[in-house]
């Protein structure tokens, strides 16, 4: 036990000076004391690796040549903004599908999505041709549900967590068929195979996991 | 709720928690610690299994916090709790994504069985009970005979389903929720810490010596250490400063007020409010008589049955509003984060949390050397400090985000001026 004269108080501890008034302590030079407290390691913040900042970098004056050159030659088209669109998927991808530590069912919906936006964007901004919704769209969905709904098939530990992704994605494969019924989509297969398998999966849940899913959903639309 | 905790479990939040997972970051962590010494050197496994077992007892502990399309709310979860080895680092922010999601942490040093916890989760007066029920696990296993007394809950009771429910809406009066606009609070100055340190210095001294010291006084003793608070602030920070703008904002010492003691509940989630002590300091000649006077008064005005319910309803009139319960998660999530930006985390100069007397069972007591209780310091509550007690041990722990040691060195003084024996510990964070 030390001692300081000064705030008259003692302290069990190897260093040599008073925490409150900062002066040296009395007593036997004992190095032997256990502190109560852990010394202080730093906790390192997180800098970004290097190769990370080299492509964030690259991205950024890309994107600025693009624009660059898009208005030094504008022709009224924003074609600039298909490879910016393109940039920032890659972006989201990297992060959100390789790096994030959400689990998958939210990756591939959110992905998948993002996706179809990014490509419904581009055919408009091209020639127009529909075959974002009518191909690529359905066909996603249709994957994305296949997906979704295998992995909780082999992992069914965690299928609460998943189930709310699935539901996002079997509303969304509704969509198509919508847009056939007021002709958007011209070729109906890909559509109604989305719809099909959106329908089945639904009545799967429905049949089989009820209660779970009433759960779910009362948990996360609690107001 | 009689059966074993699993998938089906989740929680709302209750009124006090919904505010922290928004306003929290990694330096307002608004996590709290408690400590248990006892006489021997802790085994870890046999700690991880004590865990273990009181987590099968405690389902609302056993939870990850997720976002719903209007609240947040905690799940079951499924993943393992790992003790780990107590760091340097006092109340750091608990990060879901490097523990398997738990919003608490155990670790040990020692000695020590340290509890961490997100005040989302609960207040200082659930912690205790985790940490009693640990405790006692923990001993049973090192083959103690120990007996709970009905002090300590084991994992052998049954969860009740009175231990979940949010209080502060059971208690809730319509009519009496006046929202009483508040002034933005002195702030503590001081010269900042590198950003994952905290400084901790605690003071251990007689608590029967304190009481009686308190009573001579004619206050109890949280009243007489707010008053002293206030007068050390005074001392160190304003006193013939009060020309300085900053000096002139109200020096306000936020005291919690564990409610079970005024209400009936026993549920281990918040259910706590506060008192306040509030004054400009800007006269030279403020005395430490005239401040536990003020003290003394503005507590018994603030504890009274209709300014605790008031101050209560307040904040779950806020919660039931119906506009804000319909808002979208993620936009409600800014609401909060701004107005308690502008609101809240202004308001106090520093908090001084008084949990009490802790009752371990007779036959536990041989084996616990002293607890001790901390809370985070952030940028605006520089200096916060709490006060615990195991038999005639008293620790008042100071924990500081500033270098800057005057007001603890103050606050002690006073009481070694009077003749009384402090034993000092501190994390030692100057060095570095």
């Amino acid at each position: 036990m030390k001692y300081c004269d000064k705030c008259k108080i003692s302290i069990n501890t190897n260093n040599n000076y008073c925490p409150l008034c900062q002066q040296v302590l009395e007593g036997e030079q004992n190095k032997g004391v256990i502190e109560k407290y852990p010394e202080y390691v730093s906790i390192n913040r997180k800098i970004y690796p290097l190769t990370k900042r080299i492509i964030l970098f690259v991205t950024i004056v890309s994107i600025i040549i693009l624009l660059i050159i898009n208005l030094a030659t504008f022709n009224g088209k924003w074609w600039s903004l298909i490879p910016i669109g393109s940039t920032f998927y890659f972006w989201v991808l990297i992060s959100v599908g390789v790096f994030s530590k959400q689990n998958i069912a939210f990756k591939l919906a959110f992905l998948t999505s993002l996706l179809i936006g990014l490509l419904v964007l581009i055919d408009q901004a091209t020639l127009q041709e529909g075959w974002s919704y009518n191909y690529i769209m359905p066909l996603l969905l249709f994957t994305c549900n296949l997906a979704i709904s295998g992995i909780i098939l082999i992992k069914r530990i965690d299928y609460r967590d998943y189930i709310l992704y699935l539901l996002t994605i079997v509303i969304l494969s509704l969509v198509p068929i919508i847009l056939l019924f007021v002709k958007v989509i011209s070729e109906p297969w890909p559509a109604i195979m989305a719809f099909a398998l959106a329908v089945s999966i639904l009545l799967f849940i429905i049949f089989f996991f009820p209660k779970s899913i009433k759960d779910e959903i009362k948990k996360r639309f609690h107001a | 709720m009689n059966k074993e905790s699993s998938y089906d479990t989740w929680f709302r939040l209750d009124n006090s928690g919904k505010i922290f997972p928004e306003v929290s970051n990694h330096r307002e962590t608004n996590v709290f610690r408690v400590a248990v010494s006892l006489t021997e050197v802790i085994d870890k496994d046999l700690l991880q299994l004590a865990v273990d077992a009181i987590l099968a007892r405690y389902p609302m502990f056993k939870v990850k916090l997720k976002k719903g399309l209007f609240w947040s709310y905690f799940d079951y979860n499924s993943k393992p709790f790992h003790v780990e080895e107590l760091k340097h680092y006092v109340c750091g922010e608990i990060n879901p994504k490097k523990n398997n999601g738990y919003l608490f942490r155990v670790m040990y040093r020692n000695q020590d069985i340290v509890i961490e916890m997100f005040h989302s989760l609960a207040d200082g007066a659930g912690v205790i009970m985790l940490l009693k029920a640990i405790t006692y696990e923990y001993l049973v296993l090192t083959g103690k005979d120990i007996k709970p007394d009905n002090l300590v809950p084991t994992k052998n009771q049954r969860p009740s389903m009175e231990e979940y429910e949010d209080a502060n809406s059971k208690f809730y009066d319509r009519k009496n929720r006046k929202h009483v606009p508040e002034q933005r609070a002195y702030r503590i100055k001081g010269t900042p810490l590198a950003e994952d340190l905290t400084g901790l210095i605690s003071g251990n001294m007689s608590t029967q010596a304190m009481i009686n010291l308190a009573r001579e006084n004619g206050l109890t003793l949280t009243e007489y250490f707010a008053a002293l608070m206030m007068y050390t602030i005074y001392v160190t920070q304003i006193q013939y400063r009060g020309h300085i703008k900053s000096n002139q904002a109200p020096v306000k010492i936020f005291v919690p007020v564990n409610l079970r003691k005024h209400f009936p509940s026993n549920t281990l989630r918040n259910f706590s409010n506060f008192v306040k002590s509030n004054l400009v300091m800007t006269k030279d000649d403020i005395t430490f008589e005239e401040l536990k006077i003020l003290v003394k008064e503005q507590f018994e005005k603030g504890m009274t049955k209709s300014e605790l319910i008031r101050k209560m309803s307040e904040n779950v009139a806020f919660e039931k509003n119906v506009f804000l319960r319909f808002t979208p998660y993620i936009l409600k999530k800014y609401a909060l984060k701004i107005g308690y930006n502008m609101l809240g985390m202004k308001l106090n100069t520093m908090s001084l949390t008084n949990i009490g007397k802790v009752d371990f069972p007779e036959s536990m007591e041989p084996y616990v050397v002293d607890v001790t209780a901390a809370v985070y310091a952030g940028k605006y509550n520089t200096l916060n400090c709490s006060v615990i007690s195991f038999r005639d041990r008293l620790k008042v722990t100071f924990t500081r985000s500033i270098v800057e040691t005057t007001i603890e060195r103050e606050f002690f003084r006073h009481f070694t001026n009077l003749g009384f024996d402090i034993e000092v510990e501190s994390n030692y964070v100057e060095e570095y």
